[in-house]
């Protein structure tokens, strides 16, 4: 009990906390985050259906044993380059915290995560030349936005069989963007100008999976999500709101001996209901977006399994906000990764390192590699 | 082992976390961004329809902070007068009070500005009669600057700036600084100036940091030690003034600054709703017409000054001392005259604030100097008073 108490204490400050972390968060709500541990980050996401410590699908935590709590911070390099520069950055984010545990006497398991939903944090600079008094006068202009949106996860599971897993989840999806635009001027008799402001956001959603293990060595694994209106407001003022997408996933886990398995995975979300709600407050719309992901984990002590395993993992998405009305964003990543247990496997890390690409419109590229650390206790 | 690999290599992953780089993304707005940057608008706001006037007496008439003396200029004729108390004929040497017998006498001012450009400046030193008080005019002053009253003059080096301008009168021209007897053995000087060009100088007062004027005298002890034998007495002036005869200010439409007696001008302005609340001023620049070219000493500007107030009581407005701004005005000008005032006018802003939306405008140093401006007022057909305002409005960027 003591446990869970300080992990629930730990998701009201799971939010996003970081530097620019890219371009292609400008648009819409931001770069989509993904709810999934750092195991199944290191396999490109393709165990996320299955893992008990990913908060993608609720079934997946119903063959939970033993109380377990982690966390996630990821620390990224990226280089970026559009038709006005480039520019490098690094940027730090903990994009999660996951406890999960049975409810004791009952085929019932519970889990409460909060994870990232977008990630908004970006620093654009520009310049102009404006004709102040007559005279031309260069203008510097910065455009900063911190913050994004959390997806906090309370899920129950239900063990039909050994074989058989169903899960429930609600969702509460909170956050902000802390907007600055500051404007500074070659010419020193104008001083800068600096507006701030804050937008907020809101909703709600609900989400149901399934697990269903064939036979000896194929799992299947299903989700659907629905998410209601996301209410916006800035600075207190309610401006809108923008419709939430039906998120649909499946994957199928394939156990080749004691130690390999393999998975892959989709994903969907018709992000395209949002468009007119974005495009109304000034936006450049959305689309719908797609994942495929595809991964293996290697088992180098099939006694202890979540010891100095190897795991890989390839992933390929279309982002549903573009930089430019029409254009389309792609992002390619390869992941691997490994964990250490210790203090008789009630501790230990796990780590992913993702080399990302990610492509919009003409000109606008990115690469950026990205470490990921996870801390798990757990609690026999 | 493991646990020691393990925390290690968390150590190293929490210092690369520590360190984060917020670059900017070079980006092509407003294609690009999320928003337009701030909106910039410039605009000016006149003076409040006769709300601007001027006041004077803000010096007292003993507490200026330069005396001055001209020829000729547009600025007005000045010449300053001094009074000296009655020099003591003893000094105290080891104790004991001895007559001093003077041999020769010093007469100083501090120069504390000229038009440096001008040489061959000479000023003249009077024998007038002491205790002329502030009534005095200046025909009463030119009156008694007479060549019959003239002790002699001093040329100023073209190099001196500022200084101590000395004139010392041996023993033979001791004579010169005997008055009438009524005067009690006191010593009324008077001061004027000549050059080939009109010109002016500002000499210390009895309120200057640097001294006013001094009389020196040089003399002999009878005592046996020759050390002690030469002996100086000084003796500062016990009251310096001037008078300044000023050209009349034409028309009932003129904002005047400056003067002898230090006058003020306050303005007025409405700052629109919507800048108020809104607005963040990036620039203000106060901008004055003179109404006849800008009256002073060439080279010698006086500092026009422009201050914010705590409460609108009109003349009696107590300034804020901590909005406070100075330009330059230099004599003869005839361009309109620009005074960046943001610090002052940023202090206007936001919804509820009660700061009065004044501005009051005097020179410094005031009542020393000879700047004295007259500025077209809102009263006036052309040249009223602006506020020119640049300011940005907020254009709400980064919508999703």
């Amino acid at each position: 009990m003591g446990s869970l108490r300080v992990a629930l204490l730990g998701l009201l400050v799971a939010v996003p906390v970081a530097a620019q972390s890219s371009q292609f968060g400008v648009r819409g709500l931001g770069l989509l985050q993904r709810p999934i541990s750092v195991r199944a980050t290191g396999t490109g996401g393709s165990f996320g259906l299955f893992d008990p410590e990913s908060a993608l699908n609720p079934a997946s935590i119903g063959l939970v044993s033993f109380l377990n709590a982690n966390f996630q911070t990821v620390q990224g390099w990226r280089r970026s380059e559009n038709p006005a520069g480039a520019a490098s950055a690094r940027d730090n984010r903990y994009p999660g915290v996951f406890v999960a545990g049975p409810i004791g006497g009952t085929r019932l398991s519970m889990s409460v995560s909060a994870s990232g939903f977008t990630d908004r944090n970006f620093v654009l600079g520009s310049r102009d030349t404006l004709i102040l008094r007559g005279v031309p006068v260069e203008a510097f202009d910065t455009l900063s936005s911190q913050g994004g949106l959390s997806d906090l996860r309370a899920a129950v599971a239900w063990r039909q069989s050994r074989a058989v897993q169903w899960g429930l989840a609600l969702h509460l999806i909170t956050g902000s963007n802390r907007i600055e635009s500051r404007r500074e001027f070659a010419d020193s008799s104008y001083v800068g100008a600096t507006e701030r402001f804050t937008y907020s956001f809101l909703g709600f959603g609900a989400s149901a999976g399934v697990m269903v293990r064939l036979g000896r060595s194929v799992t299947l694994g299903g989700m659907v999500r629905t998410d209601d209106r996301l209410r916006t407001e800035r600075d207190s003022l309610a401006i809108g709101s923008i419709a939430l997408p039906v998120t649909v996933s499946g994957g199928a886990r394939f156990q080749l001996g004691d130690r390999l398995m393999l998975a892959g995975s989709a994903l969907y979300r018709n992000w395209s209901v949002a468009n007119s709600d974005l495009l109304g407050q000034g936006g450049t719309g959305s689309v719908n977006s797609t994942e495929v992901s595809a991964g293996l984990e290697f088992l180098t002590d099939p006694r202890r399994a979540f010891n100095r395993p190897i795991r890989l993992g390839l992933r390929r998405a279309t982002l549903p906000f573009p930089l430019r009305p029409g254009d389309k964003t792609t992002e390619t990543a390869v992941s691997l990764g490994t964990a250490f247990r210790f203090l008789a496997d009630r501790a230990g890390f796990d780590f992913a390192l993702q080399r990302v690409w990610r492509k919009g419109g003409t000109g606008f590229e990115e690469t950026a590699t990205l470490l990921t650390l996870g801390i798990t206790v757990r609690q026999p | 082992m493991t646990r020691v690999r393990a925390l290690v290599m968390l150590l190293a992953l929490g210092v690369a976390g520590a360190c984060q780089e917020e670059l900017a993304a070079p980006t092509e707005c407003p294609e690009l961004c999320p928003g337009l940057s701030l909106i910039i608008r410039d605009t000016t706001l006149l003076a409040n329809q006769d709300q601007d006037s001027s006041f004077t007496g803000y010096v007292g008439a003993q507490e200026m902070s330069a005396l001055l003396i001209s020829d000729g200029i547009n600025a007005g004729e000045a010449r300053a007068f001094a009074t000296y108390p009655k020099r003591p004929d003893s000094v105290t040497v080891g104790g004991s009070t001895l007559p001093l017998t003077v041999d020769s006498v010093a007469l100083t001012v501090n120069l504390l500005a000229r038009d440096s450009t001008l040489g061959g400046l000479k000023l003249f030193l009077h024998r007038i009669a002491p205790d002329r008080d502030t009534t005095v005019t200046l025909a009463d002053v030119d009156a008694m600057l007479t060549p019959a009253t003239l002790i002699d003059s001093v040329v100023i080096s073209d190099t001196l700036k500022r200084g101590t301008i000395r004139l010392v009168l041996p023993a033979n021209k001791l004579d010169l600084l005997i008055g009438a007897g009524s005067d009690s053995g006191r010593l009324g000087i008077g001061y004027r100036i000549k050059a080939a060009e009109p010109t002016g100088i500002r000499i210390g007062s009895l309120f200057s940091v640097s001294g006013g004027p001094l009389l020196i005298a040089y003399g002999r002890v009878a005592v046996i030690d020759t050390a002690l034998q030469r002996q100086t007495l000084t003796v500062p002036a016990e009251k310096a003034n001037y008078v300044i005869e000023v050209p009349a200010v034409s028309g009932n439409d003129r904002l005047v600054v400056g003067g002898k007696l230090g006058t003020r001008s306050i303005l007025r302005f409405t700052i629109p709703p919507a800048v108020r609340d809104s607005a963040t001023i990036i620039r203000a620049t106060l901008e004055l017409t003179p109404a006849v070219p800008i009256r002073g000493l060439r080279n010698d500007p006086a500092a026009l000054q422009v201050r914010g107030v705590l409460v609108d009581l009109g003349a009696k407005s107590p300034v804020l001392a901590n909005l406070s701004v100075t330009t330059p005005s230099r004599a003869n000008d005839t361009a309109v005259q620009e005074v960046e005032v943001l610090s002052i006018v940023s202090a206007w802003l936001g919804k509820d604030n009660s700061v009065p939306t004044v501005l009051l405008m005097g020179i410094a140093p005031e009542g020393g100097s000879f700047g004295r401006p007259e500025f077209f007022s809102s009263r006036s057909g052309t040249g009223a008073p602006g506020l020119r305002i640049t300011y940005a409005l907020p254009s709400r960027p980064g919508h999703p």
